[in-house]
């Protein structure tokens, strides 16, 4: 202690080899970033890379010229394969999930928030307790209601289970748990239906989660892939994630492989070029997991 | 408080506490509405299955759909299951590579995103990329990385001459191989955390141990890893639950050999279930994998304590 009180007059001494290490940090950390940035975004250089390269240089090192840039890899795996269909596929599945789930999520938070009905703490944290469950726990009688239902390899039965999605209901009535209340009553008081005063005021003041939200729902189905091989059996109603999985399995020539795996993650590439603000800062805010 | 005041107060603030006017006790259908279409979706699909797990794991449901009540037989099966046995070993010792291997690169990439102040948002950027794509699209492009004729890592290897080493085909290697494909597409999620996490510590703690001479490595030891703790935790259960879940990378890179080296828990639900349609007994796997989800998190909560 007594030394820490000496320091003051001496400082500039002391702060010397601290600032000369400090500018060769300067260097090393830079470059160290740059090198895993480097390892981390190779496996998807060399991916597009194969997809391109001509057939008959076969694969890494051998002709990566970009000057035999070629499209006929990609021809070739879309006629040999489902893939158009396996988009479409995958496009339902992930999109009418995230308009269903962001409906029925924020209607039930909303109702959650700012409703007082029977039963409602009772309801919420069995939702919550949902959340302890792992999907795969659960798989096999989720299989078997979807047999009874009838709607194996069906969208029905691709889309209608996954729609309970617990973390987006909790999510949206956390973020309605903040408005203010006189919103509501307000517009009560005006003898506004309850449906408009969801309409007119709730779903555009939650418009941010709705957002954020949409982008992980969106990515969950787009990149789910235990419960559409589980469910779509045959070849016409998988999805590209089970899809891509097939043709691995197929001994599909590595340059077409390469390029089907290119064609499923463009959805998420435009997803992510977009939104990765929104992706990054609400992951940090909330930790959700995609 | 009269009733008249109540009326007349309805517009004029918080004063006026719970209007039974019009305030939302009036009509609790409303909100029951509201839940509704979610709470169909729930029962059916959450919770039905919940229950119906433990049912059928005391059954052996069959195909046909006939079934007898068979008790814990499912259990005892598992018990001496040597299948059972290796599939809860592979899913072992897999967490035991991949938990650290995640948390350090997530860990080392956060830190350096904190210090590095150029072009940080870029580097996040190429650092999150991998988790948005799907861990099908990682072990198809990893599975070709560890190619032995003319993979990516071999082809590298050959210029220092090293190898070929078939990774995917060696029991020593084929979960190390496997746990870093889930490592390089998932460390971008625990990273944000973490990153957010370092974020957090208060620069004076940092800015008092400087002035107590405490150098880089000290003030990293004794002063942000102690305020990370928390957040490092967070990172450490949920990936930990998230590789007792391993199936993926595994389906799509070795089908679960060689010889089953890398057959993990939920692998042998799947097979159980889909292969020989033996529901019951697949049941039974899924209920010890929720036990174990379930005892991860709750000594997270014990450890952690009420800092949460």
């Amino acid at each position: 202690m007594a030394q820490v009180l000496d320091r003051p007059p001496v400082r500039p001494v002391v702060e010397a080899p601290a600032a000369g290490r400090r500018t060769a940090g300067r260097l090393t950390l830079p470059t160290l970033l740059t090198l895993t940035a480097i390892v981390t975004i190779v496996p998807f250089a060399a991916m597009v890379l194969v997809a391109f390269a001509p057939p008959s240089g076969q694969t890494f090192p051998g002709a990566l010229n970009p000057a035999n840039f070629t499209l006929e890899n990609f021809s070739k795996v879309l006629s040999s394969s489902d893939i158009p269909r396996w988009t479409v596929n995958s496009l339902l599945y992930s999109l009418v999930s995230v308009a269903l789930v962001l409906l029925f999520a924020s209607m039930a938070g909303y109702a959650f928030a700012k409703k007082k009905f029977p039963g409602r703490e009772i309801m919420f944290w069995a939702f919550l307790a949902t959340l302890m469950v792992p999907f795969q726990a659960t798989l096999i009688p989720s299989y078997i209601l979807v047999a009874k239902l009838d709607w194996v390899d069906s969208y029905w039965g691709l889309i209608v289970p996954t729609l309970a999605n617990s973390q987006a209901v909790f999510l949206m009535r956390q973020f309605i748990l903040q408005l203010p209340d006189e919103l509501f009553e307000a517009a009560e008081i005006d003898g506004a239906p309850e449906w408009r005063i969801f309409t007119m005021i709730v779903l555009p003041l939650v418009r941010p989660v709705l957002a954020t939200l949409g982008i992980f729902v969106f990515l969950w189905h787009w990149n789910d892939f235990l419960w559409p091989l589980v469910i779509g059996q045959s070849g016409k109603m998988q999805t590209l994630t089970v899809g891509l999985a097939t043709l691995q399995g197929q001994a599909v020539p590595i340059n077409q492989l390469m390029a089907g795996a290119t064609i499923t993650v463009v959805p998420s590439l435009l997803v992510f070029g977009l939104l990765q603000r929104y992706l990054t800062d609400s992951i940090a805010m909330s930790g959700l997991k995609a | 408080m009269t009733n008249t005041q109540d009326t007349v107060a309805g517009r004029a603030g918080p004063a006026a506490g719970r209007r039974p006017r019009f305030g939302p006790r009036r009509r609790p259908w409303v909100g029951l509405l509201f839940v509704a279409p979610m709470l169909v979706l729930f029962l059916l699909f959450r919770f039905l299955p919940a229950i119906g797990a433990f049912f059928l794991s005391l059954t052996d449901y069959r195909i046909s759909g006939k079934w007898d009540f068979i008790a814990l037989d499912n259990y005892t099966r598992l018990l001496s299951d040597n299948v059972f046995h290796e599939a809860l070993l592979v899913t072992i010792t897999y967490t035991v590579i991949f938990v650290p291997l995640t948390v350090l690169l997530s860990l080392g990439t956060a830190v350096l995103l904190h210090q590095v102040v150029w072009n940080r948002g870029f580097f996040r950027g190429v650092f999150f990329l991998p988790y948005v794509t799907s861990i099908v699209l990682a072990a198809v492009i990893w599975k070709w990385i560890y190619d032995a004729q003319d993979g990516l890592l071999n082809s590298v290897l050959g210029l220092v001459s090293i190898g070929p080493i078939d990774f995917l085909s060696q029991s020593s290697t084929v979960l190390p191989s496997i746990a870093v494909t889930s490592a390089w597409k998932g460390f971008g999620y625990s990273m944000l955390i973490l990153l957010a996490g370092l974020q957090a510590v208060p620069k004076s703690y940092l800015e008092a141990a400087m002035i107590d001479g405490a150098g880089t490595w000290q003030r990293f030891r004794y002063v942000t890893l102690p305020q990370l703790r928390p957040v490092l935790f967070f990172v450490l259960v949920i990936e930990t639950i998230g590789a007792f879940q391993v199936f993926d990378a595994m389906y799509v890179m070795t089908g679960g050999g060689p010889v089953r080296s890398s057959y993990s828990l939920v692998y042998f639900l799947y097979d159980s279930g889909f292969k020989y349609f033996d529901f019951g007994y697949a049941s039974a796997i899924g209920l010890v994998l929720f036990l174990i989800v379930l005892i991860v998190s709750l000594v997270q909560r014990r450890l952690v304590g009420r800092d949460d």
